[in-house]
């Protein structure tokens, strides 16, 4: 399968020469391919989402380069990158990054509006069938304020869907999740990649992390490890084995 | 610890900081120097009139005098301390010439007289009576000032006949004929160049001065005088409305001045309003921390408020030194026509009071904002890190249903409507700017439209012929009437006298009332209320007289006409800025015992013959003023028109300003303020346009509806508010004429192109905003 997302060589720096310079990533070189579904563990301040929000191009790498479907963005201008993160990447964030003042539904579809790719009708359709997927459906015309925390988070998944992006990147998307949403929430995710949808997640919870086909290990700012898991079918695989299988792994880098 | 805070927050913002910082400092500058300006104005007053020992009534009288009459009345009556009488020698503006210009333009009545010996002096600019030698001239402050002459120019007096150059040896304070709006200015000469003019002058004229034992009198002695016999073919004025006179420009350039300061203040408050709301929305999180670990509100409300009272206190006290500076601007006219008071404690006083009051309105308003800390509890704090400005659901508008508007400008929309009470400032801001700009737009426009003679108490005709009151007056004015009704070039035309009556007052006395008679159909008049005299039993009264009288259309009045009282019933009320605003119109043969002026209006055939009539008229019956409606209009309002001009110029350049220094602050802080919604639409691939889109959309909205509120505002208060300052000078319902072009079009689009640009640079830092930033704080 081709590599939908690389980086080679990505380094990253805070501060600057006047101040300390602080080094954040170190030399990271990254393949994702297309369909795939990667998670990026590691302690905290590790660097799991500077990597995450350098490879999306959301940050500006300090040196080296990242491909996104074989172009180079990271030296793409702002305008271009924006347009990257419409049409085709999703985005999902631990805490619940939505806009207070637009309905569920209005919070769904506004990036597809503003996108133009479809009419409104259709969007509107497509909306409503991905709120029926993630069981919201009849939450469409709430407030924010007038849902649970699994609830918007599953409006954040709807939200990153709506432009049928390549590419899913989560930033502990259930970091602040109960048990039971986070399994429904990763479930959902499962379904997502089967279709299709490449997935690139950061995530502290081994439970996310063994749904995943691949984890790599990031330590100091550096990919340390990796470790294949093989893709992950709901109702065939075990998916304890595959947790203590993890567990095992990580317990060998020290984690 | 609270000052090395105090210290953090100031560098912190330091535009936000700087910009309150002025607000409250040109806000404490105004109100001080607005309050001393009041102060001094009445203390100066008071102290010229008592150095030149103004008269407590004149009656001013034109043709013959018994002062034997008078000296004999003045005696037999216990409440008169002194008086006198003054002789005038008026001469025509046209035989006098100062910076080797002539007169004749302008619409001062000149008059040569000698220093008093008793009381009323004119007084020098270290407050001296005036004294002249032979060839020398005292020459009024107002020419001084109009025609910037210095003492050692020249002065000439050409009549033809006699002619004599004046050194000017000092310039002349005169309580009585000081202000500009007075058209009547006195000269002083030695006594021997006074008598080798008086059979040269255009006339005579005479003021019957008093001074009474108490000024608690005069109402009751001014109605005495009117009742008896004695001469008062001219009006008649006292000590109070003399003060009046002195004090009124300046008295409303200090009222304006306080009102100015007072918006200032509230735009301040607004501002540091918003700017709080900003702040606690920032640092939420930690009030939760600090409340929860046990710090009291009363402690935390300290912390923020301490930066107020410092910036209040340094803003305030700061003002108050500064005002000392541009006092002396302000002073300026007061210093030149009025003169100096001598020192005292009390302006500084009043105007430290005027900065505390300041300083104490921007505190006590921070004290209320900051109530907001007793509702933050620990909890909620902690837990949503979010004040939630926005109440959801409020004012929504679905995406879905907008049709046609693009995405970021709908943002923009429903942003606005859910969050108003935030944009309230920003909407204040833009309807005060509208105001500043567009009433005195609208007023200016107003005062040089033709139509303003409307105001003046006159209809509108071609031509205006003037013939003030000479020896021959009254063969000169037949002649005209003669002339002008002959002349076929003419197509209508209506002589008007205006001459003295008695009208019986509520007292039982009679007081002096101009009334111009004639045909008024020729050249109509708007009225305020009821029409025109339509026959001899009734009469028109000026805005000003029927508000001293307390009358109205319909009521009735007396009037002493040939020998007898005769009832009139008022026909109307018209509004008349000249002559102190009291005159009356009424369809009688006027007394010629007692004419003031005549008046020929007329209309020519073709519009191309005004100048060459003009020319014929004014060698035909000189020195009679013979001026076109607009040269009338400028001669008489052309002072006031550069000076609107000068204040129109002024108040756009503030409004601007104020404009432009609020839109870049409340935008700066919007967007520190939004920056987590703005991370958000970044991340769901909102590019930075899309994003200045939405808050242009947003400024824009804000400008479009404060010019919108602004107009509607300037056109039915700011028309009050004229009204009611020019109610003053005689009219009381001034209705813009307005400029569309200028009005409706360059005033918004200046607003719109300097607020618009202001808004694109001050929204810079949208691209500051984004996820990784936002999480990694």
């Amino acid at each position: 399968m081709p590599a939908i997302l690389e980086a080679k060589e990505m380094e990253k720096f805070y501060g600057s020469e006047k101040t300390e310079r602080h080094q954040v990533l170190k030399n990271i070189n990254l393949s994702v391919e297309k369909g795939e579904f990667v998670s990026v563990m590691g302690p905290s301040g590790s660097g799991k989402s500077t990597l995450l929000y350098n490879v999306s191009g959301m940050d500006a790498v300090s040196s080296g380069s990242v491909f996104f479907g074989g172009e180079q963005i990271s030296s793409l201008p702002e305008k271009k990158l924006a347009q990257l993160r419409l049409t085709r990447m999703g985005f999902i964030f631990q805490h619940i990054h939505l806009l207070k003042n637009l309905n569920l539904l209005d919070n769904i579809v506004l990036s597809a509006y503003l996108a133009k790719s479809d009419s409104r009708d259709a969007v509107n359709r497509r909306a409503e069938a991905l709120m029926k997927q993630t069981g919201i459906d009849t939450l469409a015309s709430n407030d924010i304020t007038q849902a649970s925390g699994g609830q918007l988070q599953r409006v954040a998944i709807c939200r990153a869907l709506i432009n049928r992006p390549d590419i899913l990147f989560g930033d502990e998307p259930t970091g602040a999740l109960n048990s039971k949403s986070t399994q429904e929430i990763m479930d959902i995710l499962g379904e997502i990649n089967e279709n299709g949808t490449t997935i690139l997640l950061v995530t502290h919870d081994v439970r996310v992390a063994a749904r995943s086909e691949r984890v790599l290990f990031m330590l100091d700012g550096a990919l340390t490890a990796e470790r294949n898991m093989g893709k992950y079918v709901k109702g065939e695989d075990d998916l304890k084995t595959r947790e203590n299988e993890l567990s095992g792994w990580l317990a060998e880098m020290g984690f | 610890m609270l000052w090395k805070m105090l210290k953090n927050d100031l560098l912190r913002k330091k535009g936000v900081t700087v910009t309150l910082f002025i607000f409250i400092l040109l806000s404490a500058v105004l109100a001080v120097s607005g309050t001393k300006m009041v102060v001094e104005l009445v203390r100066s007053v008071n102290h010229l009139f008592v150095q030149s020992e103004t008269p407590h009534f004149v009656q001013m009288h034109a043709g013959t005098l018994d002062a034997a009459q008078v000296d004999a009345w003045a005696a037999a009556d216990g409440r008169v301390e002194k008086h006198q009488i003054e002789a005038m020698l008026n001469l025509d503006g046209a035989s006098v010439y100062m910076g080797g210009e002539s007169e004749q333009s302008s619409v001062m009545d000149i008059s040569f007289v000698e220093q008093n010996r008793d009381f009323d002096f004119l007084l020098d600019l270290s407050g001296n009576p005036v004294e002249v030698g032979a060839g020398e001239i005292g020459v009024p402050v107002y020419y001084m000032q109009q025609r910037g002459l210095k003492i050692g120019d020249a002065v000439t007096v050409d009549t033809g006949a006699f002619s004599r150059e004046y050194k000017i040896a000092a310039f002349v304070r005169d309580s009585q004929m000081n202000p500009s709006i007075v058209h009547s200015k006195r000269f002083v000469v030695a006594g021997e160049d006074y008598e080798a003019l008086k059979p040269y002058a255009a006339g005579t004229e005479y003021l019957i001065e008093f001074r009474l034992r108490d000024a608690g009198q005069i109402g009751q002695f001014a109605s005495d005088y009117q009742g008896s016999d004695l001469p008062k073919t001219g009006p008649s004025v006292d000590y109070s409305l003399f003060k009046l006179l002195n004090a009124l420009t300046d008295g409303i350039v200090a009222a304006v001045v306080i009102l100015v300061s007072l918006v200032l203040n509230v735009i301040a408050i607004l501002c540091i309003r918003f700017t709080m709301l900003a702040t606690i929305e920032e640092d939420y999180r930690e009030i939760g921390v600090m409340k929860a670990i046990g710090i009291s509100h009363k402690d935390i409300k300290r912390l923020y408020l301490v930066k107020y009272v410092f910036l209040a206190a340094s803003a305030s006290l700061l003002g108050y030194a500064i005002s000392f500076g541009v006092l002396r601007y302000f002073m300026s006219n007061i210093m030149l026509y009025i003169g100096n008071a001598p020192s005292s404690p009390v302006p500084s006083l009043l105007g430290l009071l005027g900065a505390a009051l300041i300083f104490g309105m921007v505190v006590l308003f921070s004290n209320i904002v900051l109530r907001r800390f007793r509702g933050v509890s620990a909890v909620e704090a902690l837990r949503s890190g979010s004040l939630g400005d926005a109440k959801p659901g409020k004012r929504r508008m679905s995406l879905n249903r907008a049709g046609w508007m693009r995405i970021p400008v709908l943002l923009g929309f429903q942003d606005v409507a859910q969050r108003f009470k935030l944009f309230r400032l920003l909407l204040f801001v833009f309807i005060v700017s509208s105001f500043i700009i567009i009433v005195p737009v609208n007023f200016l426009n107003t005062i040089q439209a033709p139509g303003f003679v409307s105001y003046m108490g006159i209809g509108r005709s071609d031509i205006r012929i003037d013939l003030q009151h000479s020896d021959n007056v009254e063969d000169r004015y037949k002649q005209l009437v003669e002339q002008v009704s002959a002349d076929p070039d003419v197509s209508a035309f209506s002589p008007l006298v205006t001459s003295q009556f008695k009208v019986l007052n509520e007292e039982g006395s009679y007081d002096n009332l101009s009334v111009e008679t004639g045909d008024f159909s020729v050249f109509p008049l708007d009225y305020v209320s009821g029409s025109a005299p339509a026959n001899g039993d009734q009469i028109a009264l000026s805005y000003v007289n029927s508000d001293e009288m307390g009358k109205k259309a319909g009521d009735t009045l007396t009037l002493f006409v040939d020998g007898e009282n005769k009832k009139m019933t008022i026909s109307g009320i018209y509004q008349d800025v000249t002559n102190g605003g009291r005159t009356a119109k009424a369809l009688l043969p006027y007394n010629a015992d007692a004419v003031l002026w005549y008046v020929v209006s007329l209309d020519v055939r073709d519009a191309g013959l005004i100048p060459a009539k003009i020319a014929k008229y004014e060698q035909d019956f000189q020195p009679a003023k013979v001026t076109d409606l607009q040269g009338y209009l400028d001669q008489t309002l052309g002072g006031t028109v550069n000076q609107l001009k000068m204040v129109t110029g002024l108040a756009t350049g503030i409004a601007v300003f104020v404009a432009i220094l609020i839109t870049s602050l409340f935008l700066q802080m919007l967007i520190s303020k939004d920056r987590n919604q703005i991370a958000i639409l970044r991340s769901i691939g909102f590019g930075l346009d899309q994003i200045k889109v939405k808050y242009i959309t947003m400024a824009l909205i804000l400008l479009v509806a404060g010019i919108v509120l602004g107009t509607v505002l300037s056109n039915t208060a700011g028309q009050w508010l004229v009204s009611a300052i020019m109610s003053f000078f005689g009219a009381s319902r001034i209705s813009f004429v307005i400029n569309p072009i200028v009005s409706y079009l360059l005033c918004p689009l200046l607003l719109a192109v300097c607020v618009g640009v202001t808004a694109l640079l001050s929204i810079k830092s949208v691209k500051e905003a984004n996820i990784s930033r936002m999480i990694a704080e």
